[in-house]
């Protein structure tokens, strides 16, 4: 089923391209776009990947189906195929959405819809929207991609005139978020006998403001989620008691994160911060009773410039650290993550591109897994990247 | 020499001249919207989907070129980008599921067909080309 898709993508995107134009009639249009990349790192193997060797493992397929049968109605479905290393070999719904536009002050989407937080969310699985191979992984995980991007549930948004203080879009949304079973969020807990047999459900809301101030090209923003308690079935394999069955509880908390970008023609500066608390007390009634804590702090500063109508180069840094970690152990690389990026992309038309991208990681604390190394991990390691993609 | 250099000179600049004449843009709507003119920054916002009216409260749907002087000129001067750039910042709505990419159109006379026939539509051309049936909106 997948390499159909795959197939029926490859197919598309080779034949397609004009037909990518709206039907006219009906204002339906077909879009996608398909992306492989390369790994390579010069010690630890991430993201699940066998990347110390040079990995392909990492290719996405995305359709994309929408008509807009009046000017204020929009509906549409989005299908991603997905392949990272051992995460996803799957097709999943991306989103389905209704969009009703009363005005620019006042819109309703609803279905499964992008959760609108932070700087890049909504658009984070769109590799050709940006230059970077892989944006900060403290705040925006690929493993974990999928399902921080949605929920099922609603937005609402709008644009408001400050007349010379400049604009403010806000946007506001509620709903259910499923981290899936295979989740990369997991993967660790996973190793180590804990599974979640139906995955994670939990209840967001939350809301964000941009505001596009006078002066032109710079915007300053922040939003912040909510989660909602949460409780579910889990199962913990233990040594010499087996299987046991478990509940999870998570603690409402909440997400902020504040974040600014300045953009002209040829230039793009950005940054953002963001912090995810997170409270779970794991519980096997009249057995054991297991707290754990996390206290996820993130940051990254980011610039680009267009060198020509076909080449961008860009470099940013990002930190993360895990401050529950970082304040019960003195020592140990898994606290932390660092990162120096310089990244390149070269469209060839308005269809083709390529990417390249090096990566400086110093620290554990993101993207690596024990089964892919069994030897234990490096403190720092050196992550190549190169990329092509077709949309259309 | 200096004749030749001189006609050199001229004809150079005659040429360049010519070719910035050419590739003026102008804006066009439908006769459906009240707005005469328009501003820069209403432009830009319109043409990259973050708004849909103008001041006056005119709904307007704008439809690009596929190429050319006028789609060039036009997304310099008036959006900030050039066309790959233009179309990637709208393939990122239509993948996030926040629009619907704006009709594109292979040529200036398809683009006066179509903005001339479409409640709301707006669009541009170079000002060489007849567009009867639209009106011209003046940029401030």
């Amino acid at each position: 089923m997948n390499r159909l898709f795959v197939g029926a993508m490859a197919l598309a995107l080779g034949t397609i391209p004009a037909a990518a134009q709206s039907l006219d009639d009906l204002n339906i249009q077909i879009h996608g776009y398909a992306t492989q990349g390369f790994l390579y790192t010069t010690q630890n193997n991430i993201f699940t990947t066998n990347s110390s060797n040079g990995s392909p493992a990492w290719t996405e397929a995305v359709i994309n189906v929408s008509a807009q049968p009046t000017p204020k109605l929009r509906i549409g479905v989005q299908a991603r195929y997905f392949l990272l290393g051992n995460f996803g070999n799957a097709i999943t719904l991306d989103w389905a959405a209704a969009d009703y536009k009363a005005s620019d002050k006042f819109g309703v989407r609803f279905g499964k819809v992008k959760t609108p937080s932070g700087l890049f969310n909504e658009i984070q699985d769109i590799d050709p929207g940006y230059i970077w191979s892989l944006l900060p992984q403290g705040i925006y995980p690929i493993t974990s991609r999928n399902s921080i991007l949605s929920h099922y549930g609603g937005v609402i948004y709008g644009t408001l005139d400050l007349q010379t203080a400049g604009k403010l879009e806000y946007r506001g949304w509620a709903g259910e978020r499923v981290l899936a079973r295979d989740d990369g969020y997991f993967l660790a807990s996973e190793e180590t006998g804990t599974d979640f047999p139906s995955g994670y459900k939990q209840i967001v809301d939350g809301a964000a403001l941009h505001w596009r101030t006078p002066l032109h090209g710079l915007m300053l923003g922040a939003s912040l989620q909510h989660d909602n308690q949460s409780d579910n079935p889990l199962t913990l394999t233990i040594p010499e008691l087996g299987v046991m069955s478990a509940t999870s509880r998570g603690n409402a908390s909440d997400s902020p994160q504040w974040f600014g970008k300045f953009e002209t023609s040829k230039f793009m500066l950005a940054g953002e911060y963001s912090r995810q608390p997170l409270y779970i007390v794991t519980a096997i009634p009249d057995v054991i009773t297991e707290i754990g804590r996390e206290d996820n702090r993130s940051w990254y500063g980011m610039a680009s410039y267009k060198l020509t109508d076909k080449l961008t180069a860009g470099v940013y840094h990002t930190q993360f650290i895990d401050k529950a970690v970082n304040d019960t152990l003195t020592s140990g690389t898994n606290r932390y993550s660092k990162d120096w990026v310089l990244s390149g992309r070269y469209d060839f038309n308005e269809f083709l591109y390529a990417k390249a991208e090096q990566h400086f990681i110093d620290g554990t604390g993101l993207g690596y897994d024990i089964d892919l190394n069994p030897n234990g991990l490096q403190p720092d390691t050196k992550l190549t990247i190169f990329k092509i993609g077709v949309s259309f | 020499m200096k004749r030749l250099l001189c006609a050199f000179l001229l004809g150079a600049f005659a040429f360049i001249f010519s070719a910035h004449c050419q590739a003026q843009a102008i804006v066009i709507a439908n006769p459906s919207v009240k707005a005469a003119d328009v501003s820069k920054s209403e432009l830009r916002d319109v043409f990259t989907g973050a708004v849909s009216s103008l001041k006056d409260g005119s709904h307007v749907t704008p439809v690009l070129l596929k190429g050319g002087a006028a789609n060039d000129e036009f997304l310099t001067s008036y959006v900030g980008k050039n066309d790959t750039a233009f179309r990637a910042s709208w393939r990122s709505l239509v993948f996030s599921g926040q629009a619907t990419m704006p009709k594109s159109l292979d040529s200036e006379a398809a683009m006066v067909d179509y903005v001339a026939h479409n409640a709301g539509a707006i669009g541009y051309i170079t000002s060489a080309t007849p567009h009867e049936g639209v009106k011209v909106l003046s940029v401030r």
